[in-house]
């Protein structure tokens, strides 16, 4: 009897994979997964589609049908200045995380590689930062998911006494907290549909809305003056509060113990859906801003982009733009609250919390308490419906994971620790990981004072949960 | 034959040649590699005739569990690995005891049908078994459909049965244009090639008939045998809707079927280079 994940030396070396769609046939690196433990192996399932769409999914919900209203308001046309300054960070992080991915192909992710590469203290921080980041961004995506919904009500012509947003919201995190519990549908090939519909709304929409703008169908619209009055700060700290739209990448990396080839899709995964949002971002900033003035964009909130299309295309316009915002926001909620419970998962499997966090129901196969864990706070946090502040805490502690990331990989380098042997290594490492650690923690700088304070708070508590329940683990190089 | 084996797979013994360390007195050829596929979490166990039907073969003995795609296998094994392994170890100690060769193999897996298929490449199966109990195996059906797997089937029914004293009928449905003398020109080709492999000429029996629906024919002279063997069938729109033919055939005859698989190509590249 082969004891199942036992490899032979070598086998892991990192050799381009040849045949990318033949692979019914073992690689080497399933196999990586399972090394030592008798126990059985695991299937890689998701291919670079698969992970495309589960790194676009969670991410254009946010930046696209949320965000432009509010960017607009306090950067201008700039804004879209302040979303590529979010896609260059997310990339300077997405390089590193790549080569720590295939080095440790593990879920958890970012939890993963700084609790190994950096020792528990950090990994705590980030590991109980990473699961309420997820909380709070799933809540963002909640309210905005209830601002679609409510606009749906609007476009119907019913009046509702109240704003429908945030009890919709909170409506949407039970029910989607529940289908995880019990669903046991194919979501990944529904999260490809989805993804695949908005991609093709957008397309067409941003198209013919470019075009436009551009002065090819009609009269030239008059863009405002670029730079808002207050110059480059205002586009600053809007890039730190839109930056909650580039959270999905690392999404990617919590599943990395799916991903078939790891060495070859988890780094096309993260940097092209990186790269797809953050074009689709600029445009739409764009787009919207030559349709409206900021001011006028900022009024209509969450849903300006529903206006923007209606100017353009007229009702048929809104309602597929509310039809792609329903889906955007769906899918960026339903995998961002997939994650928090992933997460939930790393850290417990670690004992920084108890284990029967990361119990499986046998019926369903879910993890019931870890999913209860991120859907609870999700919804409480989605019936305060402060869009800005979720969205900012959100990217506060996202962005400490990823500076922590880029560290991580500097120390990984300098140590050279036996097991580390990625199979993607990142260009320029230091150079890359340097700039994406500063730039990240930078980036918390431009945030509301309020947003860092709840932020730095989880931070402290989460280490002073380690201190208290897990000062005794050691996880720094442990497999 | 292709030989697509991976450096991974050094113990494993290959098809025709090489014997499994575990085993005793077994030929050192021609075992047919046979997948055993059970969902061993479910309660899904070794179905009663199993050991009787594969005491001949070289079975892979896939212990699966699917998981929905929330949840990381990597929990889930932790969690069941254990149960799951002694479990396959029960059966894979019930195959053994009537002289099957025996691999085991467990996989946490979101999808069964990709697990699946990547173990008949790692392993070049011959056929997957549908489990399903048989109370004996004394007469086996074989449908033949045409001369493609011909050679497959032959080495499959022979390899199990040859000695035995299992009676084999080879069935063939008349298609659009074929003549009866065609036909059994084929499955005397077939009994020829069983012969070769050491069946007894007398226990092979042919069947021909014109029918309009194989799947109902098939499973209906089924109920007159204790298992049935029929061939993989390409995926299409109808096999989309209804599911594959084996399947149905499994569904109605409610005994054991041994899928006969198509050869698959060359698997050897990813690892081996």
């Amino acid at each position: 009897m082969r004891p199942p994940g036992v490899i032979p030396p070598g086998m892991d070396a990192p050799d381009p994979p040849a045949a990318p769609d033949a692979d019914p046939v073992p690689d080497a690196d399933p196999d990586a997964v399972d090394a030592d433990t008798g126990e059985g192996e695991l299937e890689r399932t998701i291919g670079l589609t698969g992970g495309l769409a589960i790194g676009i999914g969670t991410m254009i919900g946010a930046g696209i049908f949320v965000f432009p209203g509010l960017a607009a308001e306090n950067a201008g046309p700039a804004a879209s200045l302040s979303f590529a300054i979010g896609a260059v960070v997310a990339l300077l992080v997405a390089l590193p995380a790549s080569e720590l991915a295939t080095a440790m192909p593990r879920s958890g992710g970012g939890y993963f590689f700084i609790s190994r590469g950096l020792g528990t203290a950090p990994g705590a921080i980030v590991g109980l930062g990473l699961w309420l980041g997820l909380v709070f961004a799933s809540a963002f995506y909640l309210v905005g998911l209830g601002s679609y919904a409510g606009q749906v009500f609007l476009e119907a012509g019913i009046a509702l006494p109240v704003n429908p947003a945030v009890p919709l919201g909170v409506a949407f995190g039970v029910g989607l907290t529940a289908l995880s519990l019990f669903g046991t549908e194919n979501t990944a090939s529904l999260q490809n549909g989805i993804v695949i519909v908005l991609l093709v709304i957008l397309t067409l929409f941003l198209s013919y809305g470019g075009l436009d703008a551009l002065g090819v169908f009609g009269a030239e619209r008059t863009p405002e003056r670029f730079f808002p009055p207050g110059g480059l700060l205002p586009v600053l700290q809007t890039a730190a509060l839109v930056f909650a739209s580039y959270l999905g990448f690392a999404q990617v990396a919590t599943v990395a113990g799916d991903i078939k080839e790891p060495s070859r899709n988890l780094p096309l995964a993260m940097v092209a859906s990186v790269l797809v949002v953050g074009v689709f971002y600029v445009a739409t900033i764009f787009v919207a801003t030559s349709a409206f003035g900021s001011a006028r964009l900022g009024e209509f909130g969450e849903t300006a982009m529903v206006e923007v299309a209606r100017e353009f295309v007229g009702f048929p316009g809104a309602i597929a733009i509310v039809v792609a915002g329903l889906l955007a926001t769906f899918s960026s909620a339903n995998a961002s609250i997939l994650s928090a419970s992933r997460a939930v998962y790393a850290v417990s499997r670690d004992d920084l919390i108890p284990s029967a966090a990361s119990r499986l129901n046998l019926q369903y196969g879910t993890p019931h308490v870890a999913l209860g864990l991120a859907g609870g706070p999700i919804v409480v946090l989605a019936a305060t419906g402060q869009v800005e502040l979720l969205a900012e805490v959100a990217s506060f502690l996202h962005l400490v994971m990823y500076g922590l990331i880029c560290v991580a990989l500097i120390q990984l380098r300098r140590e050279q620790p036996d097991w580390y042997a990625p199979s993607f290594r990142c260009p320029a490492g230091f150079a890359v990981a340097g700039a994406g650690a500063l730039a990240s923690f930078a980036l918390i700088a431009f945030m509301q004072p309020a947003s860092i304070g709840v932020g730095a708070a989880v931070m402290i508590a989460s280490y002073g949960w380690y201190r208290y329940y897990a000062a005794d683990v050691e996880l720094k190089g442990d497999f | 034959m292709t030989d697509p084996r991976t450096p991974t797979d050094e113990e494993q013994p290959p098809t025709d040649g090489g014997e499994a360390p575990t085993d005793e007195e077994q030929p050192p050829t021609d075992r047919p590699t046979v997948l055993v596929p059970l969902e061993v979490l479910e309660g899904e166990s070794l179905p009663n005739g199993t050991p009787d039907l594969l005491a001949n073969a070289h079975v892979v003995l896939l212990g699966y569990h699917v998981l929905p795609e929330q949840t990381a296998t990597e929990q889930a094994r932790e969690q069941f690995g254990e149960t799951a392994m002694s479990k396959l170890g029960e059966f894979a100690g019930a195959l053994e005891a009537v002289g099957a060769t025996v691999e085991k193999r467990l996989v946490f897996t979101h999808d069964k049908q990709t697990t699946v298929d990547r173990l008949i490449y790692e392993y070049d199966c011959l056929a997957v078994l549908v489990p399903n109990s048989a109370e004996r195996v004394e007469s086996v059906l074989v449908a033949v459909r045409g001369t493609v797997s011909v050679d497959r089937i032959a080495r499959l029914v022979a390899g199990l049965f040859a000695g035995t004293g299992t009676a084999v009928t080879l069935y063939h449905v008349l298609g659009e244009g074929e003549t009866d003398a065609d036909v059994e020109t084929l499955l005397n080709g077939v009994r020829s090639k069983l012969v070769e492999r050491g069946m007894d000429e007398d226990a092979v029996e042919i069947l021909i008939e014109g029918t309009e629906a194989p799947v109902d024919a098939i499973a209906g002279h089924g109920e007159a045998h204790d298992a049935v063997i029929m061939g993989e069938t390409n995926p299409s729109v109808t096999t989309f809707i209804f599911g594959m033919p084996a399947e149905q055939v499994a569904e109605r005859f409610l005994g054991p079927v041994l899928v006969v698989q198509r050869e698959r190509p060359d698997a050897t590249d990813a690892s081996a280079e």
